[in-house]
């Protein structure tokens, strides 16, 4: 420690115990991960290799780790907005869900591949998060009108989205490409390349899409928002004091919608991304766990926008790397899972110490 | 539909209706006594896996039956320390649990049975009560089932009961409605809910057991798929009681059920709005649509003294 100066950025972050507890977590759960793979017997510099490989190892392998992360990290966003006004949205799964169906649909059917300016892949990304964001929304009117709990209604609406990606493959009146004979499979056709979001190097070795500097913006806004502008002010009000901001002259009902919306818009152009820049077409389980994983993104960063950009690399990598710790060396992706199990469970033990040690200064 | 159908219906619903009508009563029990248990998809999860790997193990289900039990132990223990001692945010350390579970299993399932999928695992035996058991059509396809489903019964009922009219249900109400005036009682408010977690494992891992030694006699990786998500939803559309809960649980059943038997009549309905049904019921009862939801006032809520 003594060689750091006074003011190093270093020293303030280690002097704040979120920063160096998350760390240990981290740490904690890799070196646990590490031992499990010595007990499977596989050789571990093998597996280190693999993970290196699939995480980071190739301009291929950033580009899908980091369109993860972007996913995750918008979900993740939208949790951390949602959870200023004191709402807790675990609907991201279903919010990615019904972006990409959303998406699939005006990108396929909605005439748009024509349009001039881009707008043929703007136009169902726009839609995407408008769809998304109605779907949080009815949780925040369910919220603000009936006084749901809105973590059952958004669970809830998860599920029900989910299979409504399932129902609208395996119907030809819906979404699944036209059956033609035994072995088509129960998907969507692939979406016009117009629809595409354009790759940021136009060369499929790098495939990085124009969602990533979207996603550094919303980053770069949702922070903005949060911290100086008078929404940000009125979300906080809302979620400390209801009382006290309804007496103040706030908007309550405006601010849970307003704030569930802004979330499930986030959620549905994650899966805008990730139908448009990455998949093409919807498939059932389209959304992938990415929404539960992003929510978890969302709890772990405490509030903090920054805390998201780092909880969405660091899980969009985790998870790349495992997928071809299993393809090249034999240990299993649960592996992966259950490093990031480990991690939410030992961050979530420790939130309140964190809590209570940074509340003093 | 003819009287076989409809006894294979009534058969069916009921197998499909048992683990979640397990589950979901250790999850009411738990969430009356002011405990939100996300876990408990992770507790069955880990409950079938463990059952499962016990009867291939010692080739006896019953012990498998035992070591499901004892395995879900400490997932319990661990979801109540998190979220009663360190007062952690109880859907957070659910989510986290049964991510830790789904990682868990699935990796050992790999490293136990690995090329050898195919075992088959000794499974609970079947069994009929007597009388109804002799019914024509309907008791071979409707009462004959694994003997766990009938333990079920008795577990629910003496749950029930025990809510209903014993101190300790009073206890366990009072933790999840009022905990400050339980400790000023004199009774523990965290002991109370660490009982209600655990008991809540007991049951989720009965559940998980019988769908795994109960009633395909097999594990596969993530075999619960939501089915745990599924008995929080039930307890919601149940309005926290037991009548209602397990009303649910059979209608959720019946749905899971239906999409079987439609095929099977020449009926065409989409299976997802069948399988989604569960949920937008329970969204439909949360949304107040379906008469008023009262949860216990304090559930999700940590007790600090």
């Amino acid at each position: 420690m003594t060689t750091l100066t006074v003011n190093s950025p270093w020293r303030t972050a280690l002097a704040r115990p979120a920063v160096w507890i998350s760390t240990a977590a981290v740490l904690g759960a890799l070196a646990f991960g590490l031992l499990l793979i010595a007990l499977l017997g596989v050789p571990v510099v093998d597996a280190v290799e693999a993970f290196a490989e699939g995480a980071w190892g190739s301009p291929y392998a950033v580009a899908a780790s980091l369109n993860r992360s972007l996913a995750f990290a918008l979900v993740g966003l939208g949790f951390v907005l949602a959870q200023r006004a004191n709402l807790t949205n675990v609907g991201g799964e279903g919010q990615i869900a019904i972006g990409g169906i959303v998406a699939t649909a005006v990108a396929l059917y909605g005439g748009v591949s024509g349009l001039p300016a881009g707008l043929g892949f703007v136009l169902p990304a726009l839609a995407a998060a408008l769809a998304g964001g109605l779907w949080g929304a009815i949780a925040g009117v369910l919220k603000a009108k009936v006084g749901t709990n809105e973590v059952i209604s958004t669970l809830m609406l998860t599920f029900i989205a989910v299979w409504m990606v399932y129902g609208s493959v395996q119907s030809e009146q819906l979404l699944r490409q036209p059956v033609s004979n035994a072995t088509t499979l129960p998907e969507s056709l692939e979406i016009p390349d117009p629809t595409k979001v354009p790759l940021l190097t136009g060369d499929f070795s790098m495939p990085l899409h124009w969602g990533l500097p979207v996603g550094i913006v919303l980053a770069i806004a949702v922070a903005v928002v949060l911290n100086h502008t008078v929404l940000g002010l009125r979300l906080r009000a809302v979620g400390l004091n209801p009382v006290a901001a309804r007496r103040a002259g706030m908007a309550m009902v405006s601010s849970v919608v307003g704030a569930l919306f802004a979330a499930g818009a986030l959620g549905g152009l994650a899966g805008a991304f990730m139908l448009q820049g990455e998949q093409y077409s919807l498939k059932t389980g389209f959304s992938s766990g990415y929404g539960f994983d992003g929510l978890v993104v969302g709890l772990l960063a405490r509030g903090s926008v920054t805390g998201v950009v780092a909880g969405s690399l660091l899980f969009g990598f985790l998870r790349s790397g495992g997928i071809n710790m299993e393809m090249s060396a034999n240990v299993p992706t649960a592996l992966v899972v259950v490093i990031q199990g480990l991690i939410i469970v030992t961050l979530a033990g420790a939130a309140h110490r964190m809590d209570k040690k940074e509340t003093p200064r | 539909m003819t009287e076989e159908m409809a006894a294979v219906f009534v058969g069916s619903t009921l197998r499909l209706a048992a683990p979640l009508l397990l589950s979901a009563t250790g999850e009411l029990v738990s969430e009356r006594a002011g405990v939100l248990n996300m876990s408990v998809e992770g507790m069955m999860l880990t409950g079938a896996f463990a059952g499962a790997v016990g009867s291939w193990a010692t080739g006896s289900p019953g012990l498998g039956l035992l070591i499901g039990l004892v395995a879900v132990m400490p997932v319990a223990l661990l979801q109540a320390w998190l979220s009663i001692t360190l007062r952690a945010n109880q859907i957070v350390t659910g989510i986290g649990i049964n991510i830790l579970a789904l990682g868990a299993t699935t990796l050992a399932y790999r490293e136990i049975f690995g090329g050898r999928s195919r075992e088959t695992i000794p499974g609970l035996e079947k069994w009929a009560p007597p009388f109804l058991g002799d019914i024509p059509v309907f008791g071979d396809a409707v009462f004959r089932q694994a003997w766990l489903l009938y333990v079920a019964v008795v577990v629910i009922l003496a749950a029930a009961w025990v809510m209903r009219y014993t101190a300790l249900g009073l206890a366990i109400h009072s933790a999840g409605v009022a905990p400050r005036a339980l400790d000023k009682a004199g009774l523990s408010v965290n002991a109370v809910r660490y009982g209600a977690v655990l008991f809540c494992g007991f049951t989720s891992a009965l559940a998980g057991c019988f769908l795994s030694i109960g009633d395909i006699h097999t594990f596969t990786e993530g075999m619960t798929s939501g089915a745990g998500y599924l008995a929080i939803a039930a307890v919601i559309f149940g309005n926290w009681k037991f009548g209602r809960t397990a009303g649910a649980c059979l209608l959720f059943g019946a749905a899971t059920a239906l999409q079987f038997q439609l095929p099977a009549m020449g009926i065409e309905v989409p299976g997802a709005l069948l399988i989604m049904l569960p949920y937008l019921l329970a969204l439909l009862a949360v949304g107040g649509l379906v008469g008023r939801q009262t949860s216990p006032a304090a559930l999700t809520q940590a007790y600090v003294r």
